[in-house]
C-alpha cells in the first residue's frame, strides 16, 4: 500500500477542510435565505387600526371591504385579504396620483388595422399610472406612504377562502376557453398566462382573479376600455380589455367566481 | 497556500448572484421615448377571419381517439409533468407555441402538421412530422428524442392531427411560423439590453432566468441559463427570436415593438449563456465561436 508523505497529506487535509467550510457556508446561506421574513408587528397593528377605524379624513377600509377584507360580492367592492402587499401599495399610490400630473398617453397602435395600416412607430409616450374612482381617490390622497405600506402588510396576511358561485355549463365553458386559451385568432393571450394558473395571482404585478367579485372584475375591464384606469405595464391590460366583448367579460368573470380558492390558511 | 484561496475566489465568481429584482418603478419611465414621428411602419396585425381556427377543446370527441388527443394536449401544455422523461430543461411545448399551439405567428400546430413531410434546411433532408417533433425535444427542450412509436409521441401527433381538423394539406397557411422580420442595418445587444429591461424584465426577470412558482414550476419561462433551450434550438438563431418577439411579445401587445427593437433584444438574448449544442463535442462548444445565424 502506498503511504502519503506527511506534506502531501497536510495539503490534502487543508483542501478537504476548505471544501467542507465552503459547503457549510453555502448551506448556512441557503438556510438563512429560506427563513420566513419577520413581520413588523408595530406596522401590522397600525395597519389593523387604520383598516378598522380609519382616522381623520380617512374612512375605515372595513366599511366597504368587509370586516376581514373579504370584499362585498353584492356591491362589487373588491376583496383585499391575501393580496400582494406591493400590489396594494401600488394601487393606493395610483389612486392618489392626480391624472393631470401625469404625461400624455398616446395609443401607439391604431385599433382598426385594415383602414390605418401605417402607424407612427416612435410616438410612444408612457404615463405614470392613474386609477379613477369616486371613493378611493379622495381617501388615497390623504394617506401617507407609511400608512399605505401598513395597510398593504395588514391585508396581505389576512386569510381568505372563496365561496364558489354556481353558473350554467355553457357560461363556464366559454369562460374557461377565454381564461385558459384566450382568443388566439385576435392574438389575445389567456388570463392564466399572467394571473397564474387557476387565477391565483402572481407577484406584485399580477393580482388574483379568483375570489374577486365578478362585478368588480367586469367594472375594471370597463374602466380600462374607457381609459379611467390606466396603471398597467406597457398598456398590456388595456390592449387586452379592448379585445373583450360584454359577453366575454360576463363569461370569464363567472368562470373565475366559480373556482375554489384559498390564501393564508387559518 | 495561495492555491486554495485562488480556488475560493474562482468558486465565488461562478456562484449565481442573488440580487433581487428592482422594486416597483414603471420601468418604461427609465427611458421615456418622445420623439418626432419619422418612421412609418406597416403593422402586419392579425386580421380575424384570415387565419385558420382549430376546433374547440370542449369538442374533443369522447372516444378512444379523443382520450389520446386529450392526453396529447396535456403533454403539450404541461410537458414538465406528462413528458418529463424526455425533457432536460424547464420549458413546455406551449412556452413557444402559445395558446396551446393555436395562435397564428407563434408556430401554430394547425399550420405545421399538414405541411409535413417537408424539406428541412437544418438537416438538409426531407423529414416527417414525427422527426420534426423529435428535434423539438432534442434542442428546444434540451432533452432526448422520444422514439416515433413512443406513446407520448403518438399522443402529440394525435393532438396535432386533431388541431388540424379541416386544414388543407401541403399548403403554406397564413400565420404559419413566426412571421417575417427584416434585418435592420445593425442590431446591438447593448441597446437591446435597455429595451429588455423596460419591456421584458418584469416577467422574465432582470436576470432572464424566468420566474418560478413556489412549487418550482416556471410561471414565466427562462430565456437563457440552464433551464432554457440549448444552442442548437431554432430560437437561438437571432432571426427566429426576433420574429417571435415581434409577433408575440410582450403578451397582449403583439407587433408593438419595432423591427429594430425586436432584433436588438434578440441579439441581447443571443449573447447569453445557455446549454451546449448536443450535436457538437464539449471542446467545440466551449472554444469554437458561432454566429447569430447558426443554429
Amino acid at each position: 500500500m502506498r503511504v502519503m508523505s506527511a506534506k502531501k497529506l497536510n495539503k490534502t487535509l487543508i483542501f478537504i477542510v476548505l471544501i467542507a467550510l465552503l459547503g457549510l457556508a453555502w448551506w448556512a446561506y441557503q438556510t438563512l435565505q429560506q427563513r420566513p421574513e419577520s413581520v413588523d408587528e408595530a406596522a401590522l397593528s397600525a395597519g389593523e387600526q387604520l383598516a378598522a377605524k380609519g382616522r381623520e379624513g380617512v374612512l375605515g377600509c372595513q366599511t366597504c371591504h368587509g370586516a376581514k377584507g373579504e370584499g362585498n360580492f353584492a356591491a362589487g367592492f373588491p376583496r383585499l385579504a391575501g393580496l400582494n402587499r406591493d400590489y396594494i401599495l401600488k394601487q393606493l399610490q395610483d389612486f392618489a396620483r392626480d391624472p393631470l400630473q401625469t404625461r400624455a398617453h398616446i395609443e401607439p397602435i391604431a385599433r382598426d388595422y385594415e383602414r390605418t395600416p401605417a402607424i407612427y412607430e416612435d410616438l410612444t409616450v408612457y404615463s405614470a399610472g392613474t386609477r379613477t374612482d369616486a371613493i378611493m381617490n379622495g381617501i388615497a390622497k390623504v394617506l401617507t406612504i407609511e400608512e399605505m405600506q401598513q395597510l398593504g402588510l395588514y391585508y396581505s396576511l389576512l386569510p381568505f377562502t372563496a365561496t364558489p358561485v354556481a353558473a350554467d355549463v355553457q357560461t363556464l365553458e366559454r369562460g374557461a376557453e377565454l381564461a385558459l386559451r384566450g382568443k388566439p385568432e385576435y392574438k389575445m393571450p389567456r388570463c392564466t398566462a399572467c394571473h397564474g394558473p387557476k387565477g391565483a395571482g402572481f407577484g406584485a404585478h399580477f393580482p388574483p382573479l379568483a375570489g374577486q367579485p365578478p362585478a368588480y372584475l367586469i367594472k375594471q375591464i370597463n374602466l380600462w376600455q374607457s381609459g379611467a384606469r390606466d396603471n398597467d405595464h406597457l398598456s398590456l391590460m388595456k390592449n387586452i380589455s379592448n379585445l373583450l366583448t360584454d359577453a366575454d367579460k360576463a363569461n370569464v368573470a363567472a368562470y373565475f367566481a366559480n373556482l375554489s380558492y384559498q390564501v393564508n390558511e387559518e | 497556500m495561495l492555491k486554495p484561496i485562488l480556488m475560493l475566489a474562482l468558486m465565488w465568481g461562478i456562484m449565481p448572484s442573488f440580487a433581487a429584482d428592482s422594486a416597483e418603478v414603471r420601468p418604461d419611465l427609465v427611458k421615456p421615448r418622445a420623439s418626432l414621428p419619422i418612421q412609418l411602419i406597416k403593422v402586419p396585425a392579425p386580421n380575424p377571419g384570415e387565419y385558420f381556427i382549430p376546433p374547440y377543446v370542449a369538442d374533443i370527441p369522447e372516444d378512444k381517439y379523443g382520450a389520446v388527443v386529450e392526453w396529447g394536449r396535456k403533454i403539450f401544455t404541461d410537458t414538465q409533468t406528462y413528458g418529463k422523461r424526455f425533457v432536460g430543461n424547464g420549458l413546455n411545448c406551449s412556452s413557444c407555441h402559445l395558446s396551446e399551439g393555436r395562435e397564428p405567428f407563434s408556430g401554430p400546430i394547425w399550420a405545421a402538421y399538414p405541411s409535413y413531410p417537408d424539406y428541412r434546411t437544418k438537416t438538409r433532408n426531407v423529414v416527417t412530422y414525427e422527426e420534426r417533433v423529435q428535434d423539438c425535444f432534442k434542442y428546444s427542450l434540451d432533452g432526448i428524442a422520444p422514439t416515433i412509436d413512443a406513446p407520448e409521441m403518438e399522443a402529440l401527433v394525435a393532438y396535432s392531427h386533431w388541431l388540424s381538423t379541416g386544414a388543407p394539406t401541403n399548403t403554406h397557411l397564413p400565420g404559419r411560423g413566426f412571421g417575417s422580420v427584416k434585418k435592420p442595418q445593425e442590431a446591438q445587444a447593448e441597446r437591446g439590453k435597455d429595451t429588455y429591461m423596460s419591456h421584458c424584465s418584469q416577467c422574465h426577470g432582470t436576470d432572464g432566468l424566468g420566474k418560478k412558482h413556489p412549487d418550482g414550476r416556471y410561471m414565466f419561462p427562462p430565456l437563457w441559463g440552464k433551464d432554457s433551450f440549448n444552442r442548437a434550438a431554432g430560437m437561438t438563431k437571432a432571426k427566429t427570436m426576433a420574429q417571435f418577439i415581434r409577433a408575440n411579445m410582450p403578451l397582449g401587445a403583439p407587433f408593438s415593438l419595432s423591427e429594430q427593437e425586436a432584433w436588438d433584444i434578440a441579439m441581447y438574448i443571443w449573447i447569453q449563456d445557455r446549454p451546449y449544442d448536443p450535436r457538437k463535442s464539449l471542446f467545440v462548444n466551449m472554444f469554437i465561436p458561432v454566429t447569430p445565424g447558426q443554429h
